[in-house]
């Protein structure tokens, strides 16, 4: 019995962790949802034989270490990407004021909900409709 | 039902250890491929399947312990070789050959699906309330066993016959993982352990041989004979006592200590 290939022929620790897929084996991507309702969070991937396989595999990986509600796994060629050096995603012109910053809206806002006049209002509204 | 008739306190005993035993040597056997099973994702998940084996082990002597004043860590290390229960087949060394422990995962796994089964439908409540419990963890490793087991056969020339040699090896002692356990018919009749749609052996050769007709496999499995007497009954093999002494090194070190 040989050790797996991938302990045998450990990866360039400074390249991007990938490793060559083994035989008829495909990689999956895996995300997992911790609280029903919530987003399925990316959380890494396997590489397995079929889908049920994949779907166990990330189930002992990623689903234990933590309470998880429900997994996803995505055979990685069924998703369509851009390219990093083809594809433009972002604007190459300054549409900066595009970014969610600079506006210091956090302290008026609390202001505002603190303020007397707000907090009665509130408590009228409250009042009328239950 | 909510106390159990003190009468079929030993018999439930003797089957309650049976699967926890049988459990506890799998899942130790098992432990030992941690690192090296063929592909990385298996690795992690045949030591999760592992620890689940000797989780179900322990919440299985914890059950046993409640009904005879017992702790689960002597249930688990502190008897002598012929007090344990469980099957010969979970025993053997498999040789560090992963087409074994497939085979007698798979075995295994599909006797045990049978088992907690039947007691989940038990009239004893707390016993059915653990026995579902066990039996949702259970059909994950059912599903890994014949995953694994039906890929192979239906893979290249040389896993087919790799993994069907090692089916055909441990066969025989599969075949005894049916043995029962001594006083069963009374936990039968009165509902503990309510009787399956037809014997264990038919339903148990019927399972395996469905996952294996999958594969265009069909393998000849025979019960053994009335009169034999093998692991359920306290007949151990010799790799037992060596195991035992791995696994159980540290208790014996300070049986009393609290963990």
């Amino acid at each position: 019995m040989g050790l797996s290939k991938a302990r045998a022929n450990p990866p360039d620790p400074s390249a991007e962790l990938t490793l060559p897929v083994e035989g008829d084996m495909k990689t999956y991507e895996v995300f997992t949802q911790l609280e029903r309702g919530k987003p399925h969070v990316y959380a890494g991937s396997v590489d397995a034989a079929d889908d049920r396989m994949a779907l166990l595999f990330a189930r002992e990986h990623y689903g234990r270490d933590q309470e998880c509600v429900q997994i996803w796994v995505v055979p990685r060629s069924a998703i369509i990407r851009t390219d990093y050096e083809r594809d433009l995603v972002f604007r190459l012109t300054d549409q900066s004021y595009r970014f969610a910053r600079g506006y210091n809206v956090g302290e008026k806002w609390r202001a505002f909900m603190s303020q007397k006049e707000y907090v009665e209002y509130k408590e009228e509204d409250i009042k009328e409709h239950f | 039902m909510e106390t159990l008739p003190d009468s079929l306190t030993t018999p439930l005993v003797e089957l309650l250890l049976s699967i926890a035993d049988d459990k506890l040597i799998l899942g130790s056997r098992n432990s030992d491929w941690t690192g090296l099973a063929p592909i990385l994702e298996e690795d992690i998940a045949f030591s999760a399947l592992a620890q689940d084996d000797i989780a179900h082990a322990a919440s299985l002597y914890e059950f046993v312990a409640q009904l005879t004043g017992d702790r689960a860590d002597r249930l688990a290390y502190g008897r002598q070789p012929e007090e344990y229960r469980c099957a010969q087949l979970v025993e053997l060394e498999d040789g560090f050959d992963w087409a074994n422990v497939l085979a007698r995962q798979f075995y295994c796994d599909h006797l045990d699906e049978l088992r907690l089964s039947r007691l989940a439908r038990s009239c004893y409540r707390p016993l059915a309330a653990l026995a579902a419990r066990l039996l949702a963890e259970e059909r994950l490793s059912l599903g890994h066993a014949d995953g694994w087991i039906s890929r192979l056969l239906g893979s290249t020339e040389e896993a087919r016959q790799r993994m069907l040699a090692a089916l055909t090896a441990l066969a025989a002692p599969a075949c005894a993982l049916c043995e029962p356990t001594v006083g069963v018919e009374a936990l039968e009749s009165a509902g503990v352990y309510p009787p399956a749609e037809g014997e264990m052996f038919a339903l148990w050769s019927g399972a395996v041989a469905k996952t294996l007709q999958g594969a265009g496999v069909r393998l000849d499995l025979r019960p053994p004979g009335s009169e034999y007497t093998g692991g359920r009954r306290g007949r151990r093999s010799e790799a037992f006592a060596a195991l035992l002494d791995e696994i159980a090194e540290v208790y014996r070190v300070e049986p009393e200590a609290a963990w």
